[in-house]
């Protein structure tokens, strides 16, 4: 339990953000200022905003886990497995949705293959955010019920309460800027952990030359390149094929929730300098997250929970004051998850499901409502399905193994959608459907097929091949698009110098 | 300068405001809980911390406010 000052800093950002995230209702008067915030926001606002929701808590607390197991290694996650997609992401895939004027991702897939597609990609996005919602929610209700003592339905009810009414009534304006206040709290935090952790350590010398001398088992703790037979879910080549070239282009380029707060901002080089700060302040990430970690196996020796390394130094090397400070960043990351989410689902449903589907043509007024109102009805869901996580511990595992299922198809078909004219309709859908099929038999038969016991990176590369092939073959054989159902979908060298509307 | 991009850049301002002073909020909250540390250490840890927030709050409202009055200035005209 949390001490009196750091009960009241939790208590003051709860309430504190629930207020300024209301005070942007003011901003909100159409669907584009609801999904788009108007596209009027500043590039370091989203870039912030990026990093913030890429690092939840559950990541916060898992990544100094691992770094507590592992060693450095699992930086690679936010190093290579975030800053080349990141750039790849700016100056290539950004400037086409933006120019595009598009809101989705399934939206261009939609206008490069075709509406099947365009649907098969958002109802698997739409599925994969609301199962997570629910486990978002359980994982804040745990986090209050041990800090603060309060009930487990109080505590889901609160946070869905704060976090919905925000998201209700402000829209992606209210998420991003609620962000840029979680991303100060959680780096200021977070390096006067680093700097603590270090002061107890008796600096990073010190530290290297204990955890050393500690067994064989932490003879790889500082290699960030893992052999092939290493025992943890990080070897070189499932980081390289797996993470660098799959998982991390088709989490930043395909993902919605990052995509979506590119689209909001104010002109094409405030879209682009977003993702190229934010892969900036991702570089600072592992500091934050992985040096405790580590430091944890030296200030607590032997604990059979990696995942106790965080919150035990947090307790154990912070002030007070800064305790609540970090503790309040751990929700802000729940909370900063659970916004996106919502946002970006109620944007796939409205854009992608109910606009083409079920009401086209109505005014902009009654889209708006549509996403408030989906917004609101998630939430429902995700306050009802959240006790399923506490019947189910693997669930969050699960949920990211479903990613690892159509991550890899789904970058396959973007790629060559964007990179390769001669692609088709019939070419995307076969590679996006035959795609995720091989993504799920290969993880139900993983043990015939992969030595190390969670093969998610090597599950996405060989699915993502598997697409690649599947889309070439079946486009040379059906009939190609014309070159003006092509205009501003395909690439071109002039969009890398060129500002202007596709 | 037109009449959208004023709005929009007071849309942006106030936005900034309301971001700062929550900020700077924290950053006192923060500054304060440096009583009930104990340590040296300790004690100069909150104090940066409070006193960095309280200068990026501060900043962004400082910043804000300028904006503000210059953009209705250039409305009024």
């Amino acid at each position: 339990m949390l001490s009196g000052i750091d009960y009241f800093i939790v208590i003051a950002y709860i309430v504190g953000m629930l207020l300024l995230g209301l005070y942007f209702k003011k901003f909100v008067n159409s669907s584009e200022d609801y999904f788009l915030g108007g596209k009027s926001l500043p590039f370091w606002a989203i870039g912030m905003s990026i990093v913030v929701s890429d690092i939840g808590a559950l990541d916060f607390v898992g990544v100094s886990g691992q770094a507590y197991r592992y060693g450095i290694s699992v930086g690679n996650f936010d190093w290579v497995g975030s800053v080349p997609a990141m750039l790849l992401a700016a100056f290539i895939f950004i400037p086409y949705f933006w120019r595009g004027g598009m809101y989705t991702i399934p939206e261009y897939l939609g206008r490069r293959y075709n509406q099947k597609v365009r649907t098969i990609a958002s109802v698997t996005w739409i599925l994969f955010f609301a199962l997570d919602l629910g486990v978002l929610f359980w994982a804040s209700a745990v986090l209050l019920n041990v800090l603060m003592g309060w009930p487990i339905w109080i505590s889901i009810i609160s946070t869905a309460g704060v976090v919905g009414l925000y998201t209700y009534f402000g829209g992606i304006t209210a998420v991003i800027m609620t962000d840029v206040v979680q991303f100060f709290i959680m780096f200021i935090g977070g390096f006067a952990l680093v700097f603590l952790s270090l002061y107890e350590v008796g600096g990073w010398d010190n530290m290297v030359d204990k955890i050393a001398t500690m067994g064989p088992e932490y003879r790889n703790h500082f290699d960030i390149i893992q052999p092939q037979d290493t025992k943890s879910p990080f070897p070189w080549t499932g980081i390289l094929f797996g993470l660098t070239f799959v998982m991390a282009n088709a989490y930043m380029i395909g993902n919605q929730s990052i995509v979506q707060r590119c689209l909001t901002a104010k002109n094409e080089w405030h879209a682009k300098a977003s993702m190229i700060f934010g892969s900036a302040l991702k570089m600072f990430i592992p500091i934050l997250v992985l040096f405790p970690g580590l430091m944890a196996v030296v200030v607590h020796p032997g604990l059979a929970d990696g995942d106790q390394a965080l919150p035990l130094m947090i307790k154990s090397i912070l002030p007070p004051g800064l305790v609540g400070l970090m503790f309040a960043a751990f929700f802000a990351g729940l909370m900063s998850s659970v916004d996106s989410l919502l946002n970006s689902t109620a944007t796939l449903f409205t854009k992608d499901i109910y606009e083409p589907f079920i009401k086209k043509g109505a005014d902009d007024k009654h889209y708006l409502k549509v996403g408030q109102i989906t917004t609101l009805v998630l939430l429902i869901i995700g306050v009802a399905t959240s006790p399923i996580s506490s019947d189910f511990p693997g669930i969050y595992v699960a949920i990211q193994t479903f990613m690892s299922y159509f991550q890899g198809p789904i970058f396959s078909i973007l790629l060559l959608g964007i990179f390769w004219k001669r692609t088709t309709e019939w070419g995307g859908l076969s590679a996006l459907v035959i795609g995720i099929g091989f993504a799920i038999y290969l993880n139900v038969f993983k043990e015939q097929f992969f030595t190390i016991e969670d093969p998610f990176l090597y599950i996405s590369w060989w699915s993502f091949l598997l697409g690649v092939i599947i889309n070439v073959s079946v486009s040379l054989l059906t009939k190609k698009h014309t070159a003006e159902q092509l205009q501003g979908l395909v690439f071109s060298s002039k969009i890398l110098v060129k500002n202007k509307k596709l | 300068m037109k009449t959208n991009e004023i709005n929009a850049g007071l849309k942006a301002a106030q936005i900034n405001n309301a971001l700062g002073f929550f900020i700077l909020a924290f950053g006192v909250i923060i500054l304060f809980a440096m009583f009930y540390t104990d340590t040296f250490i300790e004690h100069m840890t909150d104090m940066v911390a409070g006193l960095l927030l309280i200068s990026i709050g501060g900043g962004m409202m400082w910043k804000a406010k300028r904006t503000i009055k210059k953009l209705k200035a250039e409305k009024a005209s």
